[in-house]
């Protein structure tokens, strides 16, 4: 009975994750078939013969590699300031009072509940005005914009976490205010840190629409709107190169997760502090 | 070296007055206990001693040095937080190194210190552990640690023991003086618990309200209160205190008069005042004042017995174990009057009389709310 019971439940939570996993391993499939088995009626589950010439196309013949670099870089870029910004500025409202902290709080949280459609033409006309219109750069601040509230709000959270007691501590015992926000409350907020930059990662990695709309070379364009005007034309999708660039762009994030996930939930309980 | 003097210190935060008017002396080597309910300014005076706060007004020194923009790294003191504020990341050997990391000290040296301080305080199978590895009381010790290690002039200790259970609060308490008999350093201590404050302080800052109202010994506080909130405040069960009035050398109230002795209380003007009696200088035997018993509470010991004398008024009297003593009997009480307390009016209603050697203390006019 008992058996019973544990087998029901691995069948059922095995047929959920294969339910959500689907796509992503149809997309995998795919990206490994050759071009005339892709449209084959019935369709073939697993490739009959396993081809990479998607993805050597892809590296050689077309700017996807450009594209792959310039995701990177935005990302990158992007994840460094927000954390920076969104760490020191947790700090000043947490720690520190000053007339209009909460309006402050409030405010920011504010321009986060904005549609982010309505501010691409200010920021459009602030980037021309800066003279980044079609730039990296251009990009990096835009995601800065949309993802730093949010990112702000998680620090903060994670900083109120933060015994006060601590900062005091390290400060009694010699420290800088500086070096007690190094060597104390840096490691303490770490967890928030990581969750805060996978998130803004994982937001510039994917995000669309202002990348279509603020950049429009290739040497700039990151991977979403690339592979989208170069695989996607009113003609034709070429899918099977298309499922390849997919894999790719995935991987990367997969591999971040993968890795950060088991240090994400370290040092949750940690707690020299009794309460 | 390590005397500490705050001069007129007043701390507002915004409308609240915190401190006002804060004058305290002490001395090197001096362990001295701030004494005081939630709310009464004993913490924020810590805080300020260790620069943690800034004083609004006045002037606070420590080693006579005057220390207002002095930043706590440079005070030349340690302080024992109430909840430890280890820190989590580190074992217990670097929490104990920070100080003397912070100050530039050689490595080895520093392994030297740390293995001594840990050598004193019994911590050194547990220099490898991370703080949430330890029991409460090895956090408290490693708390200690990090503050001995670096031999500072001053000791501030923010309730370092409430968090303990009982059994080991009485150990740590005992370990604390030892510990301060050995070091002979200056320690400031805060605390709301009066029975730390009597045991381990040579002098008991009582404060309420963000005011000073007595600095002296733990007998001086217990024996001549200098108003009536410190009267109220010290001692367990605390002192019967009693609404009435002087008139004719008795005090009244009930419909009851209590004779004061003269050689005290013959310069106490006549009018409203209020009487301070502790539970043990009420006798149940044969005396002036009639009661029932309403309560009879035995701790083994001893037991504590609440009599309810006409009027409604109810006094606690202190009574020795195995005295059979039954709810709702009738009695008498005698009273010590050589050891009765009188006070003005009001909560914190200045000390009345002279002391029981006959030495004026305070003649204060009589007036409500106008303690020192």
């Amino acid at each position: 009975m008992k058996l019973l019971r544990t087998v029901a439940f691995n069948l059922f939570t095995w047929s959920l994750v294969l339910l959500i996993a689907f796509p992503l391993i149809w997309m995998v499939l795919t990206s490994l078939k050759p071009q005339t088995e892709l449209f084959r009626i019935p369709p073939t589950w697993l490739p009959q013969s396993v081809t990479f010439e998607h993805y050597w196309r892809l590296l050689t013949e077309t700017p996807f590699l450009i594209y792959f670099r310039n995701s990177v870089v935005l990302a990158t870029a992007t994840t460094l300031f927000v954390v920076t910004l969104g760490t020191v500025g947790a700090y000043s409202l947490v720690r520190f009072r000053y007339r209009g902290r909460e309006t402050l709080a409030l405010l920011v949280l504010f321009t986060y509940l904005l549609p982010s459609v309505v501010l691409i033409i200010p920021l459009y006309l602030a980037m021309v005005w800066l003279g980044l219109s079609n730039t990296l750069m251009s990009l990096v601040l835009a995601h800065t914009t949309f993802a730093l509230p949010y990112a702000l709000w998680l620090l903060r959270s994670f900083m109120e976490g933060v015994p006060e007691d601590l900062e005091s501590a390290a400060l009694v015992d010699g420290a800088t205010r500086m070096g007690a926000f190094k060597d104390i409350i840096l490691p303490q907020l770490l967890p928030g840190i990581i969750s805060t930059a996978l998130f803004t990662f994982i937001l510039s990695w994917n995000e669309y629409l202002y990348a279509l709309v603020l950049v429009n070379t290739d040497s700039v364009r990151p991977l979403t709107t690339g592979v989208m005007s170069m695989l996607i034309s009113a003609f034709n999708i070429e899918w099977s190169l298309l499922m390849a660039a997919s894999v790719m762009m995935s991987v990367p994030l997969i591999v971040v997760f993968a890795f950060l996930q088991s240090y994400l939930t370290r040092g949750f309980g940690a707690g020299g502090v009794k309460g | 070296m390590g005397q500490v003097t705050l001069t007129d210190v007043r701390k507002v935060f915004g409308a609240f007055t915190a401190l006002e008017g804060l004058n305290i002396d002490i001395a090197e080597g001096e362990f001295v206990a701030l004494l005081g309910p939630s709310g009464c300014g004993k913490s924020t005076t810590l805080r300020m001693l260790a620069g943690l706060d800034f004083p609004t007004a006045g002037t606070i020194s420590i080693g006579g040095r005057v220390v207002n923009d002095v930043p706590p790294g440079k005070r030349d003191i340690a302080m024992v937080f109430q909840s430890y504020a280890l820190y989590p990341h580190m074992t217990v050997a670097e929490n104990i190194a920070y100080p003397l990391k912070k100050r530039g000290m050689p490595k080895a040296e520093r392994t030297a210190a740390v293995q001594k301080a840990a050598a004193t305080l019994q911590l050194e199978p547990l220099l490898d552990r991370k703080p949430r590895q330890l029991s409460g009381g090895q956090q408290q010790r490693v708390a200690l640690g990090r503050a001995l290690v670096r031999e500072p002039k001053v000791f501030l200790l923010d309730e370092p023991l409430s968090n303990l259970d009982a059994k080991l609060r009485s150990y740590m308490r005992a370990e604390l003086i030892e510990l301060h008999r050995r070091i002979g350093k200056t320690m400031v201590y805060v605390t709301h618990d009066q029975l730390e404050a009597m045991t381990m302080a040579d002098r008991i800052a009582v404060m309420h309200g963000g005011r000073l109202q007595q600095f002296d010994t733990p007998a001086a506080v217990y024996d001549r209160p200098a108003n009536r909130f410190v009267a109220g405040f010290i001692g367990t069960p605390s002192m019967n205190l009693v609404e009435g009035a002087v008139r004719d050398g008795t005090f009244v109230f009930a419909g009851q008069a209590l004779p004061l002795p003269k050689d005290r209380f013959g310069d106490v003007p006549e009018g409203p005042a209020v009487l301070g009696l502790r539970p043990e200088d009420i006798r149940l035997e044969q005396g002036p004042l009639q009661g029932t018993l309403r309560l009879v509470e035995n701790s083994g010991h001893e037991q504590i017995v609440t009599v309810e004398v006409p009027g409604g008024t109810r006094l606690l009297v202190r009574a020795e174990a195995g005295r059979p003593l039954s709810m709702g009997q009738s009695a008498t009480l005698a009273v010590e009057t050589a050891r009765l307390h009188l006070f003005a009016p009001g909560e914190t209603g200045a000390r009345l009389g002279r002391d029981p050697g006959g030495a004026v203390v305070e003649m204060a006019p009589r007036q409500s709310g106008g303690a020192s």
